[in-house]
């Protein structure tokens, strides 16, 4: 997060915040997404700022803040297509946060939306990113011990866990028909609780959309399975294996039809790669 | 397999030649090599002694097929090794391997260049060497730009990735779930019975520089893959109806032209392939990009990444194209670097791929 952070201020000519917001609120940049400027604020965007102390403090829900996601006009590309896009992601972001929530999916509470000037108010969610978190466990490993055959053990009793339950959280998400559309370890939050273990949240749902095909969903873990061999080369085989045994484990909490469908899932994944292996490449 | 012998890093300059033709384009290129001051210092840049192309044009309307290709580099390639030798001006002595694409492309023009390579290879008693199309537009476009550690737009009549560098191979990040970019640019313009020459891609950006509406097309973005063939059956569509005698309209009332609909056509996968890119660089945190591959001569679409760069704080870097079109340069400089530490492609491995993923190659030039 540090890391992201310094660099989103590095970068000095970042599209600007509505005034309205940069003025009132006490905002602090602290990454700049594939598409989005990413704030924390520890204010609530409409309760009266002498109240919401209180009630945060009080209050069993959010107590880590707030999460102000903006997507800026993105001036490269041509202004119709610009505003329609921001639009039409802002939106079914937060269609799929707040039917994700009501279903028990572990997402950030939505909390207020702006579609035209693409701004969306969530949760904080307080933790590493999957990626982050599991870059530090691999290096923390690599230090600890260096026979692979202890490696391994140890990725079993710290990475494994987790992958398992990320799976389990992803199952929960296409069980509703939704598919994410953009699933890397970037878009996956480990929150730390209060007895520190870490509960996987699915973020970042602009590309995700609504879906009873089993391909849509093969492609969804596809996707996934491309971002673990592309930025955790090492272990990426092993990784995969135990998030989709997640996944098979948690789909549907096991209910007959539901292994049924999950198994569906699974020959289109496997349709689905064999797919991405021959696309031929010509020139 | 082919081998890696252990060698010494080289003390002396080394020279390669280098033959491409993995589509409609015959490059033969030659290129010299030094070798590092001492252990602290980078590489000097490469020289360039010669860079030849020679391209196969269609007529309008017509794509080039395998095997009309192939019969074009078989009746230019002597013709081109003889012309790059003597623009180099050096003796064939002084080279110390030949390299070759082997994939990926397609089959015959491929096979019809190797067998070339293999033939000089014997000739002039020097070894082989097999090289990947698209680590080799990457590796040139680093030479030639500076970038370091770029996340790469690979973007070509047959390629569309989305490429970053990890542990010693450069990993696809995106990629099209279908047709490629320049393909779609290259069907399209065969729909307006655009000319090939110089390139139908070339002759698609002049007319969209003259198009002012924006006509609303498909836009299919998955996570960092994106997909074109939707896009081009709609517009598609379009020209048809169009130019079937029936008219459609801007907001504006006036009738929509081709250099709208290729201007709409460029700015909606341009967009895309920028965007996806931009993901890439926000998950990776890299502030380069660096375009390389035919499409990548495209000025606007070198204008959009670099709008979208600059907003990330960094920078693009694109070569012309004389390096970004397919070359014979980019494949003797891709082929000298792995021969340096080492690498050989044996006769009976020399045998051509059409699918060679970006990933399969082990950069051990590279350890970053
Ligand atoms: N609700 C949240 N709680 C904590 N961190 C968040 C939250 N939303 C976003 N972030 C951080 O900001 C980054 C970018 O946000 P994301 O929603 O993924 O936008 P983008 O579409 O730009 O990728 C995330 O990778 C994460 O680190
Ligand atoms: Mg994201």
């Amino acid at each position: 997060m540090n890391d992201d952070r310094k660099k989103a201020e590095d970068s000095e000519a970042l599209p600007a915040l509505p005034k309205y917001l940069s003025e009132a609120l006490d905002l602090k940049l602290i990454s700049q997404g594939a598409e989005a400027l990413v704030y924390f604020s520890k204010a609530h965007p409409y309760l009266p700022a002498t109240l919401s102390s209180d009630v945060i403090h009080n209050s069993p829900i959010s107590p880590a803040g707030y999460i102000l996601k903006f997507r800026p006009p993105k001036p490269y590309r041509h202004a119709l297509l610009d505003a329609q896009l921001t639009k039409h992601r802002t939106l079914s972001e937060v269609r799929s946060l707040y039917k994700m929530m009501l279903a028990g999916v572990h997402v950030p509470m939505f909390v207020a939306v702006d579609p035209r000037q693409g701004l969306i108010w969530m949760e904080n969610i307080d933790g590493p990113s999957l990626k982050k978190w599991i870059w530090g466990q691999e290096e923390e490993i690599e230090k600890k011990v260096s026979d692979e055959d202890s490696r391994l053990t140890m990725r079993e009793q710290t990475v494994k866990p987790t992958l398992v339950a990320v799976g389990h959280e992803i199952s929960k998400l296409h069980f509703m028909d939704m598919v994410h559309g953009d699933l890397t370890t970037s878009n996956l939050v480990l929150r730390r609780k209060d007895d520190g273990s870490l509960e996987p949240v699915i973020i970042d749902f602009g590309l995700s959309q609504q879906s009873t095909l089993p391909e849509d969903k093969a492609v969804d873990l596809y996707v996934l399975e491309r971002a673990f061999i592309s930025t955790h080369p090492m272990h990426a085989e092993e990784y995969i294996t135990w998030l989709l045994e997640g996944y098979l484990a948690g789909f549907g909490q096991g209910k007959k039809t539901a292994k049924f469908k999950a198994r569906e899932i699974m020959k289109k994944l496997e349709a689905v790669r064999l797919r991405g292996r021959k696309r031929s490449m010509v020139g | 397999m082919p081998s890696r012998i252990q060698v010494p890093e080289p003390e002396r300059e080394t020279i390669a030649i280098g033959l491409e033709g993995s589509a409609n384009k015959l490059g033969v290129g030659i290129i010299r090599h030094f070798p590092r001051p001492n252990k602290n210092s980078h590489r000097p840049p490469a020289q360039i002694l010669s860079n030849i192309r020679h391209t196969y044009i269609t007529p309008p309307g017509e794509g080039f097929l395998p095997r009309d290709t192939a019969k074009h580099h078989r009746s230019y390639v002597v013709k081109l090794v003889q012309q790059a030798l003597k623009q180099s001006g050096i003796p064939i002595d002084d080279i110390d391997c030949v390299c070759f694409t082997q994939g990926p492309g397609m089959g015959a023009p491929l096979q019809s260049v190797a067998i070339a390579a293999r033939t000089i290879s014997l000739m002039w008693d020097k070894p082989l060497v097999g090289v990947n199309h698209c680590v080799g537009h990457i590796e040139m476009g680093r030479e030639i730009t500076g970038a370091t550690n770029p996340v790469v737009l690979y973007v070509s009549g047959g390629n569309t990735q989305v490429i970053a560098y990890s542990h010693q191979r450069y990993r696809i990040f995106g990629e099209t779930l279908d047709i490629a970019v320049g393909n779609c640019l290259d069907r399209f313009a065969r729909t307006l019975h655009i000319p090939n020459d110089p390139s139908p891609g070339y002759n698609i950006e002049q007319l969209a520089r003259k198009g002012k509406h924006y006509v609303e097309l498909p836009y299919t973005v998955k996570g960092m893959d994106v997909s074109m063939s939707g896009i081009l059956a709609f517009i598609d569509g379009l020209a048809n109806d169009i130019f079937g005698g029936k008219a459609k309209y801007a907001d504006d009332g006036s009738e929509i032209t081709r250099e709208d609909l290729c201007f709409s056509l460029q700015e909606t996968i341009f967009a895309m392939l920028v965007e996806i890119t931009e993901r890439a660089m926000a998950h990776v945190g890299s502030q380069q990009v660096l375009i390389v591959g035919g499409v990548g001569c495209n000025e606007r679409l070198q204008e959009m990444m670099g709008i979208m760069a600059r907003d990330r704080g960094g920078a693009v870097y694109a070569t012309d194209e004389r390096f970004c079109i397919d070359n014979g340069i980019m494949i003797a400089h891709a082929g000298l670097l792995a021969y340096e530490t080492g690498y050989r492609t044996s006769l009976e491995d020399s045998v051509c791929t059409q699918r060679f993923r970006t990933d399969e190659v082990f950069l051990a030039w590279r350890n970053d």
